[in-house]
């Protein structure tokens, strides 16, 4: 440990460094939790998810750093005396094993004997609502089902943490969706801490209570989902967590937190301190304009027009690298692809970031 | 509508004529020897090869030998199976060719090979006796162990190549999970690793305990005719006694363990597979 440093967090890996072959894929990363935080590692793929887990994990050595779980360093712990149990992307179950050998397998891997293991196997099973396949092998399980046994076999041992590396990828859309909602309520009513590794962002917002974004073993930005979508800090996190229309520009003047900003469609304003004479990335979120003007202003003309049902979508005719992205709620009949309109949104809404030119 | 031939199953006439005319035919001619005298079907010929003292022995040897012999190329095969199925590149190439190679070489150069190395003067009694584990030379030459050693090597393609193909197949990712479950590195083994690459070994010491009891070649150069195995029994009875229905009875035991061998071992693999 680092001289006089105490660890005021849960699960705590800071400096953690990692090459595989003489390239670096991370660097000095550091990652707190707290206690019963559900969290997610969400990034583009790899960006160094899976090696940050199997690093917390121990299944992996990392090459500097420290990782201490509820004051205790575990960093030299071999994985089996790490009590951090793992749910994998395509679940790992034993295939030579029921279903309840499945999930008794940590318990009788920590001495307690075969007799003994029924009572919390059968516990853990009608958890996941798998009480009735007990006795099946594992080849005669569905991937949700599968997926559901593996989440038991993880909680039966009664893990200090609970890392999932993209537990649903393999799942589909709607069975995904509902694993989802069954999953945060199962750990938030047990109080259990877990690192949740996905690509998805609207699964990382819905699951959990923050999420770190991470792009080239680096952790962009690490907090709770509103503040990650509404004031992004990089544009590598505004683009990944959701769209935005995107517009570049350049400075022309800033006043008491204020700037604006030069652009292909005329000029625009936004709460920043970036410096005159700067390129800037100016970023809004699609539900925050509306076809009226207002604070800011541009008129495009609507390259196309989708009903989504719940909302309609307009792309504008963009420029260059921007993006031109309006979100309407409900149905909005009468526009269409052609038309000219008049965008418009708050200043306030309108991120900046500056740009190398 | 009349049942029709699936055309796919035609394609394994060829293979099964062949195996009637050249294989199942003489077996069952020299099985119908082993029962048939002048006067009827007898089964006196197995009578009195079972009671026979010699024969016996005989059989206890040839069948220790080969349960000797499955051991130890099972023991040196294991970790050599889970060594090349880590191996990359050329590695992964050297691994093949010291497999395959040898046996190319044939039999009869390697237990030459073998006799320099187990000979009183050879290169590991002088060994022996330059660290001072022995006084003098031990005789390694024509006993037992010398074949059991011998053959093993012989054979250790047949037990390595299957075990290899399992593990080869073993997602990485099961020792990891049952890691993360608390399973200690021992735990790990007799509980995942070992229980899933079990057909394979099923297979490679099935393989190996059918040829080892019907070496012939082997056990010919390194022991000699002081002791006998069941095939040089046979090869005795036919060559030298002449005595056909001897031969044929000697044949027909072999044949029955080995069936019992191949059936066994099949319905142990179906039964290990059965929960995968
Ligand atoms: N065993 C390994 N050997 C060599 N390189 C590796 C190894 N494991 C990971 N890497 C590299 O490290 C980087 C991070 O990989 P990692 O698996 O952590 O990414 P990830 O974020 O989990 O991606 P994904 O979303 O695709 O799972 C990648 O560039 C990958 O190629
Ligand atoms: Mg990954």
């Amino acid at each position: 440990m680092e001289q006089g440093k105490f660890p005021r967090h849960y699960l705590e890996a800071w400096g953690i460094a990692k090459s595989f072959k003489g390239t670096r894929v991370m660097s000095d990363m550091n990652f707190r939790v707290e206690r019963g935080e559900l969290v997610s590692l969400l990034g583009p793929s790899g960006c160094g998810k899976s090696t940050l887990l199997r690093i917390i994990a121990g299944l992996l050595e990392a090459d500097e750093g420290a990782v201490v779980l509820g004051g205790r360093e575990i960093t030299r712990f071999p994985a089996h005396k790490r009590n951090v149990s793992v749910v994998f992307q395509n679940y790992a179950l034993f295939p030579h094993l029921t279903v309840a050998e499945n999930v008794a397998f940590g318990l009788r891997a920590r001495g307690m004997a075969k007799s003994a293991t029924g009572a919390p196997v059968s516990e853990a099973l009608s958890l996941v609502r798998m009480t009735e396949f007990a006795d099946r092998p594992i080849s005669a399980l569905s991937g949700g089902q599968q997926q559901r046994v593996a989440v038991a076999r993880a909680l039966v041992v009664g893990p200090d943490l609970l890392l999932l590396d993209e537990p649903f990828s393999a799942l589909d859309r709607k069975l995904r969706e509902t694993m989802q909602v069954e999953l945060k309520s199962l750990l938030l009513d047990r109080g259990i801490t877990a690192v949740f590794v996905t690509h998805d962002q609207e699964e990382a917002m819905g699951v959990s209570d923050r999420i770190a974004v991470m792009n080239a073993g680096r952790i962009e930005q690490f907090a709770d989902p509103s503040t990650l979508y509404a004031r992004p800090a990089s544009p590598f996190v505004m683009d990944f967590v959701g769209l935005s229309t995107r517009i570049s520009g350049r400075v022309v003047s800033s006043d008491a937190g204020t700037i604006a900003v030069d652009t292909a469609y005329g000029r625009l304003s936004a709460r920043s301190d970036v410096t005159v004479g700067k390129d800037v990335l100016l970023g809004v979120r699609p539900e925050l304009i509306a076809v009226e003007a207002g604070e800011n202003t541009i008129g495009v003309p609507l390259t196309d027009v989708m009903v989504l049902g719940s909302k309609t979508v307009l792309h504008g005719t963009a420029r260059g690298g921007d993006r031109i992205l309006c979100e309407l709620p409900g149905i909005r009949g009468g526009l269409k692809r052609g038309d000219a309109v008049t965008l418009g949104w708050a200043v306030d809404d309108t991120l900046a970031y500056e740009v190398a030119p | 509508m009349t049942a029709r031939v699936d055309r796919v199953a035609l394609l394994a006439v060829p293979g099964l004529a062949y195996l009637a005319v050249i294989y199942a035919l003489p077996l069952l001619m020299l099985l119908a020897k082993s029962i048939r005298t002048a006067d009827g079907v007898s089964f006196g010929e197995y009578a009195a090869f079972f009671s026979d003292e010699y024969n016996m022995r005989v059989l206890w040897r040839t069948l220790r030998v080969a349960a000797l012999t499955t051991v130890l190329a099972l023991v040196i095969a294991y970790p050599t199976a889970f060594a090349m199925s880590r191996a990359k590149g050329p590695w992964l190439t050297v691994f093949l060719v010291a497999m395959v190679l040898p046996m190319s070489l044939g039999v009869v150069v390697k237990a030459f090979a073998w006799s320099i190395l187990f000979r009183a003067n050879g290169f590991l009694n002088s060994t022996l006796q330059w660290i001072g584990l022995t006084d003098g030379p031990v005789r390694m030459l024509f006993t037992e162990t010398a074949l059991v050693v011998g053959a093993a090597n012989v054979f250790l393609p047949f037990m390595v190549l299957p075990i290899y193909a399992v593990v080869r197949q073993l997602d990485s990712r099961l020792p990891e999970a049952a890691a993360s479950l608390g399973a200690s590195p021992m735990f790990r083994f007799f509980n995942v690793t070992l229980p899933l690459t079990l057909p394979g070994v099923v297979a490679g010491s099935a393989f190996t305990f059918s040829m080892a009891i019907s070496m012939y070649v082997i056990p010919s150069l390194i022991v000699g005719e002081r002791q006998q195995t069941m095939s040089m029994l046979i090869a005795r009875s036919f060559l030298y006694l002449r005595n056909e229905p001897l031969g044929s009875t000697i044949s027909a035991v072999l044949l029955a363990i080995a069936i019992f061998v191949v059936v066994f071992s099949s319905w142990l693999a179906r039964r290990l597979g059965a929960r995968q």
